[in-house]
């Protein structure tokens, strides 16, 4: 067997102080012991070989993070067993420090007044990568992006975009094992977005690094994984192959309409109109949306059909978000 | 399974021992100070207001003790020693373990996790990352209060007095390191831990003063519960009252090593049961 | 107006509420307090005994250790770290936001701090000052003089609170926080009495010392609180000082913020 990552049975509690609301409430919560156990993580079972790519996914809240915690040796499991590359992170975290690369999207790592080469050779010696590897590594990165740039520009002048892309090359500099990626793309532009994705999966082949990534986007996942884990409420409820939930997500799609006339109006109207086609029409005050199964209806003859009876201010596409997804799951329209 | 390049886990990774930090603690610390170079007009006024501040501190100073020619005991000159060595004993605290002041925001807001990724000790890494440069400010008004006082009082300047004073500092601030340190720690399990450092940093002005101004229930408390005498008054007695020292005094370096490792433990267990989301 | 009214009311609530959420931190404060109380009742004992007078200059160890004891409870109702604050929300540009609400920054600050006051005042304060007068018995009058005392207290929150603001604002050039809100810290600390009486400073100090804002700040109130019968014409004399240098300094402080916002406006900052 040659599983980097292997999790059983693990669960992981949490104690809570119950707060109370208001002013008294707060005076009562100066001496109060009142306490409550939440279970963020309830008995996942995964298993990742060495090179995969994992979406890992999950609402805010539903244990994603916690579980990352977990495998980065920074909390311990409640109870169950987690082991990384033959260690267990917690008892040994130093040693599993040194074989993994952590990046949170918003929250820099790196020395933030100081030239990015200035991280990198501190990360050069508190990993203790030989000369040998880490010039080896740089000459990738210089196959890969503009890094002479980079190197000698403070981190603190950095775009968003330069500043994910420095953190994420910093993150695999002494070639670790795993590498968690916490949201790389949020916040960035389409263009930064499929540069930073085209890194990471080109560090993958090079390196057969396992990655394990959590994201919103379901283009960074789309791109990215040939696998999907999805988390909720401190449960698995997803493990499988891409292609498989891929087939779901990829024939939805959301058409977002700016109607002239009143927004509600035209809403309860389309409802009636749009019968046949089979979608699923909500609205908030300025724009309707319309999900369409593109294997039963193109979009294109959705959109003609409401042109027929209603003026269009404006109009969007969207592609279909991990939360849809989850959504859809749990409406049973997926199956494990 | 395949790895490309060499990096063969373990075999190349040598122990982590006393110089490799010594190593890396140089180059963090470098890099702090470049870092505050490109701030270089937050650096003036912070020297300057380090300046501005030990006037200060030396003018009340003055305004209390100036008068009268000795105080329970203890001459002018005396209790101005206590008082420079209480400013030099400080200076560690200030200069090495400024980070700490801090650790409560990293805490609060989530981005202490950061710290824990890196395969080096988790407190080393935390507190090397801020060298303070003007805790030296304080450095130099304590020598000179310090050397004042040594050649008002008459005290022979001798090899061994110095080697003396030297042991009687680093005990001080080890002490003094100790308190501000486990201070900072109980930031993991309580909310605002900023009144508990500023008590600490606090501790260090009443350092100054001879133990022997308290009664008996209140030495107690300073020598054995909160341990401000040791930050001053029980290690320089070797100089100022060499006769009759006591046995805590003798003590004294053990139990500094001993205040500061302990310290260093709860950090470290504080720094374990760090959930990441803030408390 | 009265609109006006709760919309700082608000703020002060949830200040109140917040101030209790920080569970420890109170009980924490209190116990620093009786530790430094602890630590200025045996060194004025040390000097009062080495002094080997029962009275030095014109105050008696009571009366010192009232003044001394008043003074430091005080001072952790009007400390409310202030520059701290503001310092940090123009370091991390959280002030920008501050900046868009309906209310004038200076005004938002106070309002927003103000809750801590209140629950200081009476957690610290009152407990204080009660204490003392009933084991005093009667070193603290209690007549017009109370009075005279919260109109000085308010004058003194004012005046503190804008230097403090002042000091804040300096924070916009300098970006600097850490040096100048210690030397605001000490200088303030030494030249408004919280340290030590006034009554001990060397003539020729306090021939400056008197005519600067500080002393409104913990000095005034005291010695209003701890007088027996003054004569009006002190009463008055002691006020109009505070009254004075509250207006001036309310006046500077926003003067000095308008023009110092604009300039970063312009720097793009």
């Amino acid at each position: 067997m040659n599983n980097i990552i292997e999790l059983k049975n693990v669960t992981k509690e949490f104690k809570v102080l119950n707060r109370h609301e208001g002013l008294k409430g707060c005076i009562k919560d100066l001496f109060s012991r009142d306490y409550k156990i939440v279970r963020a993580v309830d008995n996942i079972d995964l298993e990742v070989t060495q090179g995969e790519i994992i979406g890992f996914l999950g609402q805010n809240g539903a244990g994603k993070s916690t579980t990352i915690k977990m495998m980065t040796g920074v909390l311990e499991p409640s109870s169950g067993n987690l082991i990384i590359n033959n260690r267990i992170p917690y008892t040994d975290r130093t040693k599993n420090s040194q074989e993994i690369g952590v990046v949170f999207g918003q929250r820099t790592q790196l020395w933030w007044s100081l030239p990015l080469v200035e991280s990198f050779k501190l990360l050069k010696d508190i990993y203790q990568i030989s000369d040998e590897n880490y010039n080896e590594m740089l000459e990738l990165y210089g196959s890969m992006v503009d890094i002479e740039t980079l190197l000698h520009k403070p981190v603190r002048q950095m775009s968003l975009g330069q500043r994910t892309l420095s953190d994420i090359l910093a993150a695999f500099l002494h070639n670790p094992k795993v590498v968690f990626l916490d949201e790389p793309t949020i916040g960035l532009d389409v263009a930064m977005k499929s540069k930073i994705r085209e890194l990471i999966l080109e560090l993958n082949r090079k390196k057969n690094t396992t990655v394990i990534l959590t994201s919103h986007d379901m283009g960074d996942v789309d791109a990215l994984c040939q696998r999907i884990v999805i988390i909720d409420k401190g449960n698995l409820l997803y493990d499988n192959e891409i292609s498989h939930l891929k087939h779901f997500f990829g024939i939805y799609r959301t058409l977002k309409i700016r109607p002239r006339e009143n927004v509600i109006e035209v809403a309860n109207k389309l409802k009636d109109e749009l019968y046949a086609f089979e979608v699923s029409i909500t609205n908030d005050d300025t724009w309707i949306s319309i999900l369409v199964n593109e294997e039963k209806n193109r979009i294109m003859k959705v959109l003609e059909a409401v042109q027929e009876t209603h003026a269009i201010k404006d109009m969007q596409l969207k592609e279909i978000s991990t939360e849809d997804v989850i959504k859809k799951i749990y409406e049973g329209g997926v199956r494990n | 399974m395949k790895n490309v390049t060499g990096n063969e886990s373990g075999a190349a990774i040598k122990r982590r021992g006393l110089v490799f930090y010594t190593k890396i603690y140089f180059k963090i610390i470098a890099q702090d100070i470049k870092s505050k170079m490109s701030y270089r007009a937050d650096f003036i006024i912070s020297t300057i207001g380090i300046i501005a501040t030990n006037i200060a501190g030396f003018i009340a100073f003055i305004i209390m003790f100036g008068k009268f020619p000795s105080i329970n005991g203890w001459s002018y000159y005396e209790i101005l020693f206590l008082y420079g060595f209480s400013l030099i004993s400080i200076t560690p605290t200030q200069c090495l373990l400024d980070n700490n002041w801090s650790l409560r925001r990293y805490v609060y807001d989530g981005d202490f996790v950061k710290y824990c990724f890196r395969p080096i000790n988790v407190w080393f890494y935390y507190v090397s990352e801020v060298f303070d440069v003007k805790g030296l400010g304080q450095l130099v008004f304590g020598i000179g209060a310090l050397v004042y006082a040594w050649i008002k009082l008459a005290i022979p300047v001798e090899f061994l007095l110095i080697m003396k004073i030297i042991v009687a500092l680093v005990t001080a601030s080890l002490f003094m390191m100790a308190l501000q340190n486990a201070a900072a720690a109980s930031c993991f399990w309580i909310q605002n831990s900023f009144w508990l450092l500023d008590i600490s940093l606090k501790m260090k002005d009443y350092a100054k003063y001879p133990i022997t101004i308290f009664n008996d229930v209140f030495r107690f408390i300073f020598t054995f519960i909160l341990p401000v005498a040791f930050m001053a008054y029980y290690p320089s007695l070797v100089i100022l009252r060499p006769d009759n020292v006591p046995v805590l005094t003798w003590l004294s370096p053990v139990l500094g090593v001993a205040a500061f490792y302990g310290s260093y433990k709860l950090w470290m267990k504080g720094a374990s049961k760090y959930d990441g989301s803030g408390s | 107006m009265k609109n006006k009214l709760k919309k700082y009311f608000a703020l002060t609530r949830l200040g109140i509420i917040e101030t209790f959420q920080w569970r420890l931190a109170l009980f924490v404060m209190i116990l620093g307090n009786l530790l430094y109380l602890t630590l200025i009742y045996f060194l004025w004992k040390a000097i009062f005994s080495s002094a080997g007078n029962d009275v030095v200059n014109g105050m008696t160890f009571e009366m010192t250790m009232v003044y001394l004891v008043l003074a430091t409870s005080l001072y952790g109702v009007v400390e409310l770290y202030i520059v701290w604050e503001i310092g940090r929300n123009i370091q991390n540009g959280k002030i920008v936001l501050d900046l868009l609400r309906p209310i004038k920054y200076k005004h938002y600050v106070f309002w927003e701090n103000s809750g801590v006051l209140v629950v200081n005042f009476l957690v610290t304060f009152i407990p204080t000052f009660v204490i003392v007068v009933i084991m005093t018995k009667g070193t603290i009058p209690l007549g017009w003089n109370l009075l005279y005392f919260i109109l000085a207290f308010v004058f003194s929150i004012v005046i503190n609170y804008n230097i403090d603001f002042i000091v804040g604002t300096i924070c916009l050039y300098t970006e600097s926080i850490w040096g100048i809100n210690i030397m605001k810290q000490m200088i303030v600390a030494l030249l408004s009495g919280a340290t030590i009486p006034l009554a001990f400073f060397p003539e020729k100090f306090v021939a400056v010392v008197k005519y600067l804002p500080f002393k409104a700040i913990y000095d005034t109130p005291l010695t209003l609180l701890m007088t027996r019968n003054p004569g009006w014409q002190t009463v008055i004399s002691k006020l109009g000082f505070s009254l004075f240098w509250m207006i001036a300094i309310s006046a500077f402080s926003g003067f000095f913020w308008r023009i110092s916002i604009k300039q970063v406006t312009v720097n793009g900052g």
